[in-house]
């Protein structure tokens, strides 16, 4: 029992530093907006996963659920919510630059 | 031009509306969703304090009743409490979290690839749904937001706009095919 | 020390670096990027904590913190929907 709590806590870890080093490396608020929101929820998701394994049912892991279900219904919004002000506001999204030699075989 | 087209369908749903009106179903629906909403707060209260004691009960069912009084209008619109849209099948919806969680850990996996990378070549798509119910639309904006590298921007009527990162296509009939996947048919089928 | 402190430090590290993009963000929405990240590490602490500590009651303040952001997020970008990029 113990064993599945920690690899689910490795996750957890391993899935929040990949968001954060995803939203330092991208190049605009669309591209680190996707990366930082899977990520956190991803991780958010385990670490409750791997608590209610460790606890069983007692009113922790109800409770632990609750917030749960909570995360999984609100961070879509925010993300959503974050997008759509930067639409609105004018900001444009970045476009990977093609190489001159790419273009020239295109055509 | 979004603005400019919901001005111009404005008097049209104005009519709509007053034709509702003049054949007087409110009253009886509006118990319902009353007792909708209050159900659905009750069901929020058990969860949250773990504790069958028949005070609890009483206090939650007051509590819960009176914030569904004052609150009905906004959690069921009026339009939407005469479709079947507020009653969805149970058991197709204990199944989709499931779905959707398997989507998720996998979505999260194939992020790793472009951070680490850094190649990416994202591309802004736009396309509609087929779905009636507003709810549905609304839980299939989020799940798009949930799957891998999309991401949506503006959901306006039956309009959506995604960020779609590593974009294979821009045509708006097969990039609409990919990104929703199965989700649309799941959700036709869970809430009409 | 148990896993649970151990576990939250980790988190801890990696909020400061969402806290980079917080400070260096070139617009307004790059800010709120970093700060919806950094609600999500937060309640993972409080919620190990309570595990730690064995108390129920932690958890309905990692809750209230939740909607907390959640609702701040919401409100913040109402705040900017009025404003262009360059004006």
């Amino acid at each position: 029992m113990i064993f599945i709590f920690y690899i689910f806590l490795f996750l957890s870890i391993f899935f929040a530093f990949f968001g954060n080093i995803g939203m330092l490396r991208f190049p605009d608020v669309y591209t680190r907006l996707q990366a930082s929101s899977k990520c956190a929820t991803t991780s958010l998701l385990s670490l409750f996963i791997g608590l209610m394994i460790l606890k069983g049912f007692s009113s922790i892991s109800v409770r632990i659920l609750v917030i749960a279900i909570f995360f999984l219904l609100t961070s879509p919004v925010a993300s959503h919510a974050i997008g759509r002000s930067a639409y609105e506001g004018g900001i444009l999204p970045w476009r990977r630059v093609r190489k001159k030699e790419d273009i020239s075989e295109d055509k | 031009m979004l603005i400019t087209r919901r001005k111009l369908f404005k008097p049209l749903q104005k009519k709509r509306k007053e034709k509702v009106k003049s054949v007087n179903v409110h009253s009886k629906w509006k118990i319902i969703r009353i007792l909708l909403t209050t159900s659905y707060l009750m069901l929020g209260w058990i969860f949250f304090t773990v504790n069958l004691a028949p005070f609890s009960l009483f206090l939650g069912l007051m509590l819960s009743f009176a914030v569904a009084f004052f609150t009905y209008d906004l959690f069921i619109e009026k339009e939407e409490a005469a479709r079947r849209s507020l009653l969805p099948r149970i058991y197709l919806l204990i199944i989709y979290p499931l779905v959707l969680l398997t989507k998720v850990y996998l979505a999260s996996f194939k992020m790793i690839i472009p951070v680490i990378s850094g190649q990416s070549n994202p591309r802004v798509v736009h396309f509609r749904t087929r779905l009636k119910s507003e709810l549905a639309r609304v839980v299939l904006a989020n799940s798009i937001t949930l799957t891998p590298g999309t991401l949506t921007l503006d959901l306006d009527n039956d309009h959506l706009i995604v960020h779609w990162l590593d974009a294979k296509t821009i045509h708006s009939h097969y990039a609409a095919r990919l990104i929703k996947g199965h989700f649309e048919s799941w959700l036709k089928r869970i809430w009409m | 020390m148990s896993v649970f402190v151990i576990a939250s430090f980790c988190f801890l590290a990696t909020s400061l670096l969402s806290l980079i993009r917080i400070i260096i963000g070139p617009t307004a929405q790059d800010r709120l990027v970093g700060l919806n990240l950094i609600v999500p590490q937060v309640v993972a602490i409080m919620v190990l904590m309570a595990i730690n500590f064995n108390r129920a009651i932690y958890l309905d303040v990692a809750l209230v913190y939740a909607i907390l952001g959640f609702i701040s997020i919401i409100a913040i970008t109402k705040y900017l929907k009025g404003k262009k990029l360059h004006e």
